[in-house]
């Protein structure tokens, strides 16, 4: 398998001395290129830590992180930056786009800061995949909450990044829509060969993946290849479960 | 209790974004403070130095005011002071309750120079003043070293005086009075025992000073009366008036009304000084008030969610709204109360600036009156509070939902249609007003037209400046921001995402350069009509006159008269005479000029009717257009002229002038023999100015030789018409730089302004900046979006002003075409320039909060709430 991304012995600790507390304990992960991973765990297991490391956003306090084969933690500002709009993508819970572009300025807006030539064919299909054809002259505040998931989507996809980094993309959306959303993310998996990372902690959510990343306490402590909704929330009261006692 | 210690929670939770708004009270108070404690500062030495210097009783020739010439206003005078005979001091002397009586000698018709021929006279306009060592004198002023001037070659100086030019005993001193010249060493240094701001002042024995200053030893200008113990200062004006004939025979003044009349004449010029600074500081204020208002606005605005809460736990509107004001009463108690202090510091500051300038004062006689800090606080807390009303108002109409919904960025705010209606309204009459303002046909009428204009199309201008803001900040955009990509994109969004913010903080920019734009376009009109005007109708190559309005002395006169490539040399003086019809009716005209015939070369007045030269022919005059027709004259008619001092004439009128030009307007001609005639000998006044015309060929010889003559006289100016136009120019450049620097403070409130909103809007779009930066946004892209911000801001509100003020200024210069200020001149460098310098504001107002969003940590800042 082909690797998008890696984190090798990732340590990521707030604090020190005493009051040290580790939010990531030597976590050794590899995302899969052109696959559908998501990340899972309780509250305060460190799995959206492990992305915004993984996309360059937070630093490590030890170990490496890969991002295809560039290692990242030795990276200055600018290079990082420059890292996030050539070869990541995001979708944030909430808040993705500027309340002062219109949709599709707000999806060609990397490509625009980048400098780069947008590519109309393929934004064009893009747009046509996320289905948002008719309102691409909205502004944010005149679209449901879908759409503009839908809008960051676009945006993720458009710039033809490597990875695609979700942080919880559907929290903030009510079932149907948050299923839609995910459709499209597997869809652009499945159809454009996108990577995808995605943190959540919906075990329906999680089902769309070709794999789950269990993490707690820091550290990576199981996975499951093609799951379904069921059996990731059967792990996942276990994990509970097993979190209380210990 | 609960609400006041919320606000009080809630301001020191939001001090940093208060920051600039008490700065903005701050700057303002100080300002006004600064003003009063200033001038207060300087009447109260004025009074303490009248006071000093002025004896128990004053007995002076009864003379109209300014009759000696230099003092004042004064044109006309022959340089010589009136004077009382000697018998008067001894009858003085000899009245009841008379301690002693000095016989007082003192001109202020007179230059001190040194041995290089420099002015040792005070830089500010304070007068140079030569008189006798007394009594009297002693009273105030301490020897401190010498001793007091004995004979006719010895001579005393003040102290400052002494300081100022490093003069030592036995030093030379030229005195050059109307009367002639003498060189003097210094004998003596004496001291002030009170402050004396900036008059020179030199002593002479008083026998020197009489026959010197006076050219009569039997007579003096004034004399200084001591009381005995126990002799009130009213009962010993009396006894003086009964020994010396009667209330009408003299003037007499107690202490207390000399100090009066002396403080009412200085008083009167603080005024002037003090009301123009208050104005400047009102302007500061009225700017600080857009900067409040975002503030408030702003915060309420950040604060929706929470203030929300409180109403859905229960607090009233009123509370909510008072939670508000009281967080601006604390504000404006803090940068007033800290106005104050620096009000006082600014003070000493601008007392050190002056003694820079030569204006000595003292700065252990500070005078902080109780009024001042009272005022201060009140019109900073007042109007703090006052400029909270609105934001405060908004705050207590948040809905308890607010507290449910998801506030993420505040919603845009819109512009609403009403606003709009009422900014072109207002606006529109404004506009009306200032185009009745430049047709109008009278001056004073055109005046009122004009203000109301330039206060309606100001408000109007604020109001509907939200609007505004949409299509010039596009605009400008096309401009300049697409030069910057997506970045200049961003930019343009961001500042027309509030209209309403970017309108106030363009609006604050906008009055501050209103002003400015206004005043440089009168100000190069005038500079453009006058230099017109010159061309037009003055024909002489030199023009010689003093700058502190010393008249020209006759030896001074000589030496010019001598110089051979001259081809003349006109005399220019004013004669006091009041002009009567010959039916003997007074026409209320005050004032002939007495010229040489070679005067209507030098200056080209156009006439009407009669030959220009005829009116300088024996018992001959002109009159102007508009008095002729008013009185119905014609050439040949005559008029009764009764010189003051001298005879009635009977002068025909030989020429009429016409009312168009602006030099000398209004003016009657007479030759200088015509007013000798009438005058008593002596009693010719010196020359006001002095005109003068080379020979073909020999302008530059004859300008060389013109200076050199007046070398030993610094007093006086030597111009050519270049130099001339020059002076012209550089004068009402010195006056627009004064104001300017006023208005400095204005702009700065303004340029706080700008800062302020994009401070407050970065904190705002915490999160936005945050989702940039995550998604590949520079740091230095964001720092230039911010920086474009701000310049498209700065640039809209110095469109705005300059534009508006141009309006003004054009108006003004229509209006005042009555009054000679004929051509309209825009002085498109100084508006680019401002232009320009704008760009540059926004650039340094956007230098902190850019790089404030730069350092934004990009995990928390999208966490952020």
């Amino acid at each position: 398998m082909a690797v998008a991304a890696a984190g090798r012995r990732v340590v990521k600790a707030y604090g020190a001395g005493e009051t040290r507390v580790l939010a990531l304990d030597r976590v050794d992960v590899d995302i899969a290129s052109g696959a559908f991973t998501a990340i899972m765990g309780p509250s305060g297991s460190g799995k959206s830590t492990l992305m915004h490391c993984l996309a360059g956003l937070d630093t490590v306090s030890e170990g490496e992180i890969w991002v295809g084969d560039q290692e990242i933690t030795k990276l200055k500002d600018k290079k990082l930056t420059r890292l996030r709009r050539d070869r990541i993508g995001f979708i944030f819970q909430a808040f993705n786009l500027l309340p002062t572009l219109n949709a599709a300025e707000n999806i060609t807006l990397p490509m625009d800061i980048a400098g780069r030539r947008v590519d109309k064919e393929w934004l064009g299909r893009v747009v046509e995949t996320v289905g948002l054809g008719g309102r691409l002259k909205h502004r944010p505040n005149q679209l449901s909450g879908g759409q503009q998931q839908r809008v960051a989507v676009a945006r993720a996809l458009a710039a033809r990044p490597e990875i695609i980094f979700g942080d919880e993309p559907t929290g903030n959306l009510d079932s149907r829509a948050g299923a839609e959303v995910l459709r499209f993310l597997r869809q652009s998996v499945d159809e454009l060969g996108q990577t995808i990372v995605m943190v959540t902690h919906d075990p329906v959510a999680a089902s769309y993946a070709d794999r789950v990343l269990y993490l707690a306490d820091g550290r990576l402590v199981d996975e499951m290849l093609r799951p379904s909704a069921e059996a990731v929330l059967d792990r996942m009261k276990h994990f509970d479960t097993f979190g209380r006692v210990s | 209790m609960t609400v006041l210690r919320n606000s009080l929670r809630s301001f020191l939770s939001h001090k940093g974004r208060m920051l600039l708004s008490a700065i903005a009270v701050l700057l303002s108070v100080a300002f006004v403070c600064g003003t009063l404690v200033f001038t207060d500062t300087m009447n109260a030495t004025f009074d303490k130095l009248f006071a000093s210097t002025s004896a128990d009783v004053t007995v002076s020739p009864k003379e109209k005011e300014g009759a000696e010439g230099t003092e004042g206003a004064g044109q006309s005078g022959t340089g010589k002071p009136a004077t009382l005979p000697a018998e008067a001091l001894a009858k003085t002397a000899r009245a009841d309750g008379v301690r002693s009586a000095d016989g007082v000698v003192t001109s202020s018709s007179v230059t001190v120079v040194n041995d290089a021929n420099e002015n040792m006279g005070s830089t500010t306009g304070a007068p140079t003043i030569a008189g006798n060592w007394n009594d009297h004198e002693r009273a105030y002023m301490e020897i401190t070293s010498g001793h007091a001037p004995r004979g006719p070659t010895e001579i005393m100086v003040d102290a400052d005086t002494a300081e100022k030019h490093h003069l030592r005993l036995g030093d030379e001193l030229r005195t050059i009075a109307a009367t002639g010249e003498r060189t003097a060493k210094i004998s003596g240094i004496a001291a002030f025992e009170v402050t004396n701001p900036g008059a020179a002042v030199v002593y002479f024995d008083t026998g020197t000073a009489q026959e010197f200053l006076l050219g009569d030893t039997g007579a003096y200008t004034g004399i200084a009366v001591a009381a005995d113990s126990n002799v009130t200062h009213e009962l010993l004006k009396r006894n003086v008036q009964r020994a010396l004939g009667g209330p009408d025979a003299f003037t007499y003044e107690t202490q207390e009304e000399t100090a009066a009349s002396s403080a009412d004449d200085m008083g009167s010029f603080l005024d002037v000084m003090k009301y123009a600074m208050l104005g400047f500081a009102g302007i500061a204020l009225l700017v600080g008030v857009f900067l409040i208002v975002n503030t408030f606005s702003m915060l309420v605005a950040q604060r929706t969610r929470e203030i929300g809460l409180m109403r859905a736990l229960g607090s009233s509107r009123k509370q909510v709204n008072r939670s508000v004001l009281v967080e601006a009463l604390l504000l404006g108690v803090i940068g007033s109360v800290l106005g104050v202090g620096a009000g006082v510091g600014l003070a000493v500051g601008l007392m050190e600036l002056m003694g820079g300038m030569g204006m000595e004062l003292n700065t252990s006689e500070l005078t902080v009156k109780f009024t001042t800090p009272v005022i201060g606080l009140l019109l900073g807390i007042l109007v703090t509070v006052l400029a909270a009303y609105l934001p405060a108002r908004r705050a207590g109409k948040i809905s308890p939902m607010a507290a449910l919904r998801d506030a993420g960025t505040p919603a845009d705010g819109r512009a609403s249609v009403l606003r709009g209606v009422l900014g072109v309204l207002l606006a529109g009459a404004g506009a009306t007003a200032l185009v009745l303002a430049a047709r109008v046909d009278e001056a004073s009428e055109g005046a009122l037209f004009l203000g109301l204009g330039v206060l309606l199309s100001l408000v109007g201008f604020v109001v509907v400046g939200p609007l505004l803001a949409g299509v010039l900040v596009r605009g400008l955009s096309l401009i300049v921001l697409r030069l910057f990509g997506p970045v200049g994109r961003l930019a343009e969004r961001n500042a027309l995402r509030n209209p309403r913010r970017t309108g106030a903080t363009g609006a604050a920019l906008m009055i501050g350069l209103a002003l400015v734009a206004c005043l440089s376009v009168v100000g190069s009109s005038m500079v453009a009509s006058a230099t017109e005007e010159l061309d037009k109708s003055v024909g002489a190559d030199f023009i010689v006159e003093s700058n502190s309005g010393q008249l020209i002395t006759p030896d001074a006169a000589e030496r010019m008269r001598d110089i051979p490539e001259l081809a003349h040399l006109t005399d220019y003086r004013v004669v006091p005479a009041e002009v009567r019809t010959a039916e003997g009716e007074r026409t209320g005209a005050k004032d002939l000029i007495a010229a040489s015939p070679t005067y209507a070369e030098d200056l080209r007045v156009e006439t009407v009717a009669g030959e220009l030269a005829d009116a300088y022919d024996r018992d001959s005059m002109s009159v102007d257009q508009a008095f002729a027709r008013k009185h119905d004259l014609g050439v040949g008619d005559t008029l009764s002229v009764g010189f003051e001092k001298g005879e009635t004439a009977r002068l025909t009128v030989r020429a009429i002038t016409s009312s168009d030009g602006t030099v000398d307007r209004g003016a009657f001609y007479t030759s200088t023999a015509t007013a000798q005639k009438y005058l008593p000998q002596g009693e010719l006044p010196l020359n006001l100015i002095m005109f003068g015309s080379a020979k073909d060929g020999q302008e530059d010889a004859a300008y060389a030789a013109l200076k050199e003559a007046m070398e030993p006289y610094p007093q006086y100016q030597v111009r050519d018409q270049a130099d001339f136009k020059q002076n012209l120019r550089d004068q009402v450049g010195q006056m627009l730089n004064m104001v300017y620097g006023l208005l400095a403070l204005a702009i700065v409130v303004a340029i706080l302004g700008v800062v302020n909103t994009l401070a407050l809007s970065i904190v705002e779009r915490t999160r936005e900046i945050g989702l940039m930066r995550a998604i590949g946004l520079s740091r230095r892209q964001l720092r230039r979006m911010v920086r474009l911000e701000s310049v498209v801001i700065a640039l809209f509100g110095a469109l705005l002003g300059l534009g508006l003020g141009m309006g003004w200024g054009a108006t003004a210069q229509r209006l005042l075409a009555l009054e000679g200020l004929t051509v309209l001149e825009i002085p498109w460098s100084t508006i680019s320039l401002v232009f320009a310098g704008s760009a540059l504001v926004g650039l340094v107002a956007a230098l902190v909060p850019a790089f404030r969003a730069g350092r934004m940590n990009v995990l928390r800042a999208i966490a952020t709430e």
